[in-house]
C-alpha cells in the first residue's frame, strides 16, 4: 500500500527534485531557523544558571569570574538570526513554491495536449476542472509541507541528541531514539491511520457538489411533486457523511499533535532528570544541565509542523493520482503519412463509445461519403450524435467500430496536425480565449497581417464593432469572450475560420445565438467562400444551415434500438 | 433548528456580524475549546514551574535525588494534561465549525426552497453550489481555529503576565512593554494578511483564469495546431505571476517577521536583566531578590507569552476567507424570507372544487409589461386544457403560477379549493432532471416509494420498456448524467413515467412535445390521453397540433398583453 503511494508521487516528487539546489537552501534556511531557536533558548538557560552559581558564590564571598560578554553576544546573534534566517527562508520558500507550481501547471497542461479530444469533450468539464485545478494546487505544497518538514526535524534531532551526546553519550544516544520514534509516528504512523479518510475527503466534497448542482435542476420537479422535503433530507445525509470524514481526520491530526507534544515534554523531562543527576554526580556542570533539555525543548517548534501535514497525506496522494490517471486514459497517436490532396472522406459503419459510458454507443452503424468539394448537412434532434460525427471528420476522435477514411487512407494512419491543419472546425461551443481579439484571430494563421483580420471582420460584419472598441484589435475579449453578446462570439470564431483557409469545412450550429438578418449575411459570405472545398454542416434542422447539396438526417439509425 | 434570521435584513449587517450571529449554532463547542485552550495555558505554566523548581533544588540547593521523585513524577499527569487539552482544543474548535457549517447549509437549502424554481433560474446551478461546497467551507477554519485562539490570545498572555508579575515586577515591565504593541502587532500582522490576500486572491484568479481558459479550449488549440505555443503562454503567465506575488509577500512577511523580532527580543533582554541580576550587577528594584528558579521560570514563559499570538497570526488568512465567503453567502441568506413552502405529500382533494381556479389574477415580471391582468379561469376536474400562443406570451407562467411556483401581484389561484402551492401535482418540461444515478434513482427522485412493479409500468406506459430491456441491469443500470445517451425523447419520456408514478390529480406540462423526434412524439402523446383516461386534470402549453385537436378546451395567449379567453375545440 505504502509503496504504491510513494509511486504515485514518483513523478511529482521527480518534478520537485528538478529544483535541487533551490531545496537544499531552503531545507538549510529551515535548519538554520530551527537551530537559531535551540541556540536562543540554550544559551540562555545556559547563561542565567552560570550567573546565578556565580552570584552565589560571589556572595558568599568567593572570588569567581564569568565570562558575561560571549554568552551575551550569542543571545543576540541568535535573536537574531531567528528573524532574519525565518524572514528569508519564508521568502525563499514561497519563491520555490511558485516556481513548483508554473513546473506543476506547464507540465500537467503539456501532459493535457496529449489527450484525445473525446476525453476532452465529454468529461463533465467544469466538475473536471475544478477538480483539476485544486488537485494541482494540492500538489505545489508537497516541498512545503510534506517533503523539507520530516528532513529539517530530523536534522534537528541530530543537533540536539548530538549535543547531548557530547556530555552524556548514552542519555544523547536514548533522547536521540525516542525522538526518532515519535518522528516516525507523527510523519509515516499519523499518514497510515488517516490515508483513507484524507483520500475520501476530496471525493465527498466533489459528491456533494454534484448532488447539489442536482438539487438545484431538479428544483421545479421536486417541489411540484412534493418531494423536496424528501431529497434535502438526502442531502443532508451526504453532508453528514463529508463531516464525519472531516471530522475523523482532525480527530487524527489532534491525537498526532497531542503526542507530538507529550513526545517532546517528556524527552524534555527525561533529559533533565538524567542531567540533573549527573551534575549531583559532578559529571557536568549546572549550567550546562539546565542548558541540554532546554535544547530539546526548543525542538517543539519543528515538530508541530508535522501532524497538518501528514493528517492530509491521504488527500494529496489522491490528487496525484487522479492526475496521474488523466494522462492514462487512451492517447491519440498520431499517424505518419502525409494527408492526401482533395480528400475524398468516408465514414464506413462508424460506432462510437466513449469511455465513460461503455453501455451507450453515442453512435453505431453510421455511413456517410463525403466526396471532395461536397457540401453536406447534418440534421436531427441534440443528442443523437451529431457532433460525434464532426469530431470524426476532423480527426480529433477515432471510431471504437468502423473506419474514418481519406481517400481510402484510414484517418487514423495519417500525420495528425498535418491532417488538423486542412480542416476548420466550428464547434458547437465557441471557445475565444481571454487575451486580444487579434490573439484570437491569429490563432487560425499567425502570420497574417492586420489588413487581413480586418477583411475577415468586414466579411462577418464585425469590423465596425471593433473599431468602435477602445484597442482595436488589441481589445482584451474578456473571459470565454464575455465582453461580446453569443452571436458576436460565434462571428468573431467564423472569423477566425475564414482566416484559416482549410480544404474541408466542419460547421456545428454555425448561427446559434445570430439573428435572422446576421444569419443571411453570413450565408451569402459563405456561399462565395466555400466553393472548392468540402462542407459538412450540423444543425437541429436545415433552416440552421447554410445552403447544402445532400441532407442527411439522423437518426439514421437511431444510437438505441427504439420501441418502433 | 435553525431560522433565518429575519435581524440579519438590517442593510448594516457587515461580514463580520453576521459570522459572529452565526456563532451560536455553534452549541457551545467554541466555548469549550476557549476553556481548552485557556486550561493548555495553565499546564504549561504549571509544567514550566516544576521544571524551574526541580532545577533549583538540585543545582542550588544540592538536594538529595530521592526528594526530586515526587515533583518529576508530578511533572507526568502535567504533561499528560497539556496534551490532552490541546487535543481537546482542536476536536472542540471542529465541532463548533461543523455545526456552523451545518446550519448554514441548512439555511441555504430552506432559501432556496423558498425562492422556488423560477426565482432561482436566474443563478447557474454551479455558481449556487460552488456556495454549498466551497463558501461554507471556507467558514471553517474560522470557528474552529481563528475564533477560540482569539480569546486565548488575550488570556494566556495575560495569565503569565500576572505570575511573572509576582516574581519580578520588572521583568513583567519588560513584557508589558511589549503588551501594548501586541494590537500594534495583530494590525500589522492583519493588514499584510488582508493585503497578501486581496491580492492573492485576485492574482490566483487571473492565473487560474488564464489556466482554465487554455485548458476550456483545448479542443480549439488542438484544430489551430497551437498546442506547443499554449504551453509556453502556461509558463509565461505562472512566471509572471510567481514575480508579481513575490513583490507581495516580501512585504506581508515583513510583518510576522516584526512579530517574530520583538518575541526573540524579548527573551534575549529577560535572559540577560535576569543574568545580571542573578550575578549581583544590577542593585536596585526586584533584581536583587531573583533566584535561578524565578530566573529560569520567568525565562520559560517568555516564549510562551508571545506563542499565542504566532498562533493567531498563522490563523489569520482563515479569517480573511470566512469574511469573503460570508459577504456572498449573507447575500443570499440575509434577504426577506417568507414562510418555507412545505406541500403535504397526501393532501387530498377537497371536495368538488374545481381543479383549477384563477380569479382576478395579475401577474408582471418586474420591468416587464404584465403577463396577464385580471384574468379569470377555471378548469375542470379530467379536463385536457390547451395553453396557446407565441413564445413570450406567458404560457409557462401561467403553469408557473398554477404550480404555485411564482405568487401572483393580485388575485388567487386555487388548486382543488386549496391555494396553488400546498399540495402535490405532476410537472414536465422541456428540459427534466435527470439525476446520476439508476434508472430507479431517477424514476423514484419524483415517488420515493415507488415499486419496481410499478416503475416498469410507468415504463411500459411510456414506450421505454424495450430500451429498459436492453439494460443489464434493468432498473439498477446507471443512467448516463444530464440523458447523456438517452435521446432528448427517450429523457422526456422519463419524465413522463414519473408523472405516471405520482399520484398527483393535477399534471402540468409545459411544451412536452417541443423538438422531438416522431417516435417519443407519438409516445408522449398517446401517454397524455392515457393520463386523461386515468382521470387527471391536464394543462398543457403548446403548439403542437394533434394536442390542440384533442384538447377539451384552448386558451390563447397574446403578445404583449393577452388574454382573451375563447372556447377551443370541444372535441368531446
Amino acid at each position: 500500500m505504502k509503496q504504491s503511494d510513494f509511486d504515485t508521487l514518483t513523478p511529482w516528487l521527480r518534478l520537485l527534485l528538478q529544483q535541487r539546489r533551490r531545496l537544499w537552501v531552503g531545507i538549510l534556511l529551515m535548519a538554520m531557523t530551527v537551530g537559531s531557536a535551540v541556540g536562543l533558548l540554550t544559551v540562555s538557560g545556559w547563561f542565567i544558571t552560570a550567573t546565578a552559581l556565580t552570584g552565589l558564590l560571589l556572595a558568599a564571598g568567593i572570588a569567581a569570574t564569568l565570562d558575561i560578554y560571549v554568552p551575551g553576544a550569542g543571545i543576540r546573534a541568535f535573536a537574531l538570526s531567528r528573524t532574519v534566517s525565518r524572514y528569508l527562508e519564508r521568502l525563499y520558500n514561497h519563491d520555490t513554491v511558485l516556481r513548483l507550481l508554473a513546473d506543476l501547471r506547464t507540465t500537467a497542461f503539456d501532459r493535457l495536449t496529449t489527450l484525445s479530444g473525446a476525453h476532452l469533450t465529454r468529461l463533465r468539464a467544469a466538475e473536471w476542472l475544478n477538480r483539476l485545478t485544486s488537485d494541482i494546487d494540492t500538489l505545489d505544497n508537497l516541498y512545503l509541507r510534506l517533503f523539507a518538514p520530516p528532513l529539517v526535524s530530523a536534522l534537528g534531532v541530530a543537533l540536539v541528541a548530538g549535543l547531548i551526546a557530547l556530555f552524556l553519550p548514552l542519555t544523547g544516544l536514548v533522547i536521540g531514539l525516542w525522538l526518532a520514534v515519535l518522528l516516525v509516528a507523527l510523519t509515516w504512523g499519523l499518514a497510515r491511520r488517516s490515508r483513507r479518510a484524507s483520500a475520501e475527503l476530496s471525493e465527498r466534497l466533489e459528491q456533494l457538489r454534484v448532488h447539489t448542482v442536482e438539487h438545484l435542476q431538479g428544483l421545479s420537479e421536486l417541489t411540484a411533486f412534493g418531494t423536496l422535503n424528501h431529497h434535502q433530507l438526502e442531502l443532508q445525509l451526504r453532508t453528514q457523511a463529508l463531516e464525519q470524514r472531516q471530522s475523523e481526520v482532525v480527530r487524527h491530526i489532534a491525537h498526532a499533535n497531542a503526542l507530538g507534544t507529550f513526545g517532546i515534554q517528556s524527552a524534555v523531562v527525561m533529559t533533565l532528570l538524567a542531567t540533573l543527576l549527573a551534575f549531583q554526580s559532578e559529571l557536568i556542570s549546572g549550567p550546562v544541565a539546565v542548558m541540554l533539555p532546554l535544547a530539546v525543548m526548543a525542538l517543539g517548534e519543528a515538530f508541530a509542523l508535522l501532524p497538518k501535514a501528514f493528517g492530509h497525506w491521504g488527500g494529496t496522494v489522491a490528487a496525484a493520482r487522479r492526475l496521474n490517471d488523466e494522462s492514462a486514459p487512451e492517447r491519440l497517436v498520431s499517424g505518419t503519412r502525409s494527408a492526401p490532396q482533395k480528400p475524398h472522406l468516408h465514414l464506413d459503419r462508424v460506432e462510437v463509445r466513449y469511455p465513460a459510458h461503455r453501455h451507450w454507443p453515442a453512435l453505431t452503424d453510421f455511413t456517410l461519403d463525403l466526396p471532395y468539394g461536397v457540401r453536406v448537412g447534418l440534421v436531427g434532434p441534440s443528442g443523437i450524435g451529431k457532433s460525434t460525427v464532426a469530431h470524426l471528420v476532423s480527426g480529433l476522435l477515432h471510431p471504437t467500430g468502423g473506419r474514418v477514411t481519406a481517400s481510402e487512407q484510414p484517418l487514423a494512419t495519417i500525420d495528425r496536425s498535418a491532417w488538423l491543419a486542412r480542416v476548420g472546425y466550428m464547434t458547437q461551443q465557441t471557445d475565444l480565449f481571454n487575451e486580444s481579439v487579434a490573439s484570437n484571430l491569429l490563432l487560425a494563421r499567425p502570420e497574417a497581417s492586420d489588413d487581413e483580420l480586418w477583411q475577415v471582420l468586414y466579411k462577418v460584419g464585425l469590423d465596425s464593432l471593433v473599431r468602435e472598441l477602445p484597442g482595436q484589435l488589441e481589445t482584451p475579449v474578456g473571459e470565454g469572450g464575455r465582453q461580446f453578446s453569443g452571436g458576436e462570439a460565434r462571428r468573431l470564431t467564423l472569423a477566425r475560420l475564414l482566416l484559416k483557409d482549410p480544404d474541408i469545412v466542419i460547421l456545428d450550429e454555425p448561427f446559434s445565438g445570430l439573428d435572422t438578418l446576421t444569419a443571411d449575411g453570413i450565408r451569402a459570405v459563405l456561399e462565395d467562400w466555400l466553393p472548392g472545398r468540402t462542407l459538412l454542416a450540423i444543425g437541429h434542422d436545415s433552416s440552421a444551415l447554410p445552403k447544402v447539396e445532400h441532407l442527411v438526417t439522423m437518426p439514421v439509425a437511431g444510437p438505441l434500438p427504439d420501441s418502433r | 433548528m435553525a431560522t433565518i434570521d429575519t435581524s440579519d435584513t438590517r442593510s448594516d449587517v457587515t461580514p463580520r456580524r453576521w459570522l459572529d450571529a452565526q456563532r451560536r449554532h455553534d452549541g457551545g463547542a467554541g466555548r469549550r475549546a476557549l476553556l481548552a485552550g485557556a486550561s493548555n495555558g495553565l499546564f504549561i505554566l504549571l509544567q514550566m514551574a516544576l521544571i524551574a523548581w526541580l532545577v533549583q533544588s538540585a543545582v542550588v540547593q544540592y538536594a538529595e535525588p530521592a526528594t526530586l521523585i515526587w515533583p518529576a513524577l508530578a511533572l507526568i499527569p502535567v504533561l499528560l494534561g497539556r496534551s490532552l487539552t490541546q487535543a481537546w482544543q482542536e476536536t472542540a474548535g471542529q465541532q463548533a465549525s461543523q455545526r456552523v457549517r451545518s446550519t448554514v447549509r441548512e439555511q441555504l437549502l430552506r432559501r432556496w426552497a423558498e425562492l422556488g424554481p423560477v426565482r432561482l433560474a436566474g443563478s447557474s446551478p454551479a455558481g449556487l453550489a460552488s456556495q454549498m461546497v466551497e463558501q461554507v467551507e471556507a467558514l471553517d477554519g474560522y470557528y474552529a481555529r481563528f475564533l477560540p485562539q482569539m480569546w486565548i490570545c488575550v488570556l494566556v498572555p495575560l495569565a503569565i503576565l500576572l505570575l511573572v508579575f509576582s516574581l519580578d515586577w520588572l521583568a513583567a515591565l519588560f513584557l508589558l512593554l511589549a503588551a501594548p504593541l501586541i494590537p500594534l502587532f495583530m494590525a500589522l500582522v492583519g493588514m499584510g494578511a488582508e493585503k497578501l490576500n486581496q491580492q492573492h486572491f485576485q492574482l490566483v484568479q487571473r492565473l487560474a483564469g488564464h489556466f482554465t481558459d487554455r485548458i476550456r479550449g483545448m479542443t480549439t488549440l488542438h484544430l489551430f495546431g497551437q498546442t506547443r505555443s499554449a504551453t509556453g503562454q502556461v509558463a509565461a503567465a505562472a512566471d509572471q505571476y510567481r514575480r508579481l506575488n513575490l513583490r507581495t509577500l516580501r512585504v506581508a512577511f515583513l510583518s510576522s517577521a516584526v512579530l517574530e523580532f520583538f518575541a526573540s527580543v524579548a527573551i534575549a533582554v529577560l535572559a540577560i536583566y535576569i543574568g545580571f541580576g542573578l550575578l549581583g550587577y544590577i542593585d536596585w528594584g526586584p533584581a536583587t531578590e531573583l533566584t535561578l528558579f524565578t530566573g529560569l521560570l520567568i525565562l520559560l514563559l517568555a516564549p510562551e507569552f508571545f506563542q499565542p499570538l504566532r498562533t493567531l497570526a498563522q490563523h489569520y488568512h482563515d479569517r480573511a476567507a470566512a469574511l469573503g465567503a460570508a459577504e456572498q453567502l449573507m447575500r443570499l441568506l440575509a434577504s426577506a424570507s417568507e414562510a418555507p413552502v412545505e406541500r403535504k405529500a397526501t393532501a387530498a382533494a377537497e371536495g368538488n372544487a374545481p381543479a383549477v381556479d384563477l380569479r382576478g389574477v395579475t401577474f408582471g415580471h418586474k420591468g416587464r409589461n404584465p403577463v396577464c391582468t385580471d384574468l379569470n379561469l377555471t378548469i375542470e376536474r379530467g379536463e385536457l386544457l390547451a395553453l396557446a400562443g407565441p413564445s413570450g406570451s406567458g404560457k409557462s407562467t401561467l403553469l408557473q403560477l398554477m404550480a404555485g411556483f411564482l405568487q401572483p401581484d393580485a388575485g388567487q389561484v386555487t388548486i382543488f379549493g386549496q391555494p396553488a402551492g400546498e399540495q402535490p401535482m405532476a410537472w414536465m418540461d422541456q428540459r427534466p432532471c435527470l439525476i446520476q444515478g439508476t434508472w430507479a434513482e431517477n424514476l423514484r427522485l419524483t415517488a420515493p416509494g415507488a415499486s419496481i412493479e410499478q416503475m416498469q409500468d410507468a415504463l411500459r406506459k411510456t414506450g421505454l420498456e424495450s430500451l429498459l430491456n436492453t439494460q443489464p441491469d434493468g432498473l439498477d443500470t446507471p443512467l448516463g448524467e444530464g440523458g447523456r445517451g438517452l435521446s432528448g425523447g427517450q429523457a422526456r419520456r422519463l419524465a413522463l413515467a414519473r408523472v405516471f408514478l405520482a399520484p398527483a390529480q393535477l399534471v402540468l406540462l409545459d411544451e412536452p412535445t417541443t423538438g422531438l423526434d416522431a417516435v417519443s412524439e407519438a409516445h408522449i402523446i398517446q401517454g397524455l390521453q392515457q393520463l386523461i383516461a386515468e382521470g387527471r386534470t391536464l394543462v398543457v402549453a403548446t403548439h403542437h397540433p394533434q394536442l390542440l385537436e384533442a384538447s377539451s378546451r384552448t386558451v390563447r395567449l397574446e403578445l404583449p398583453r393577452p388574454v382573451s379567453e375563447e372556447p377551443g375545440h370541444e372535441t368531446e
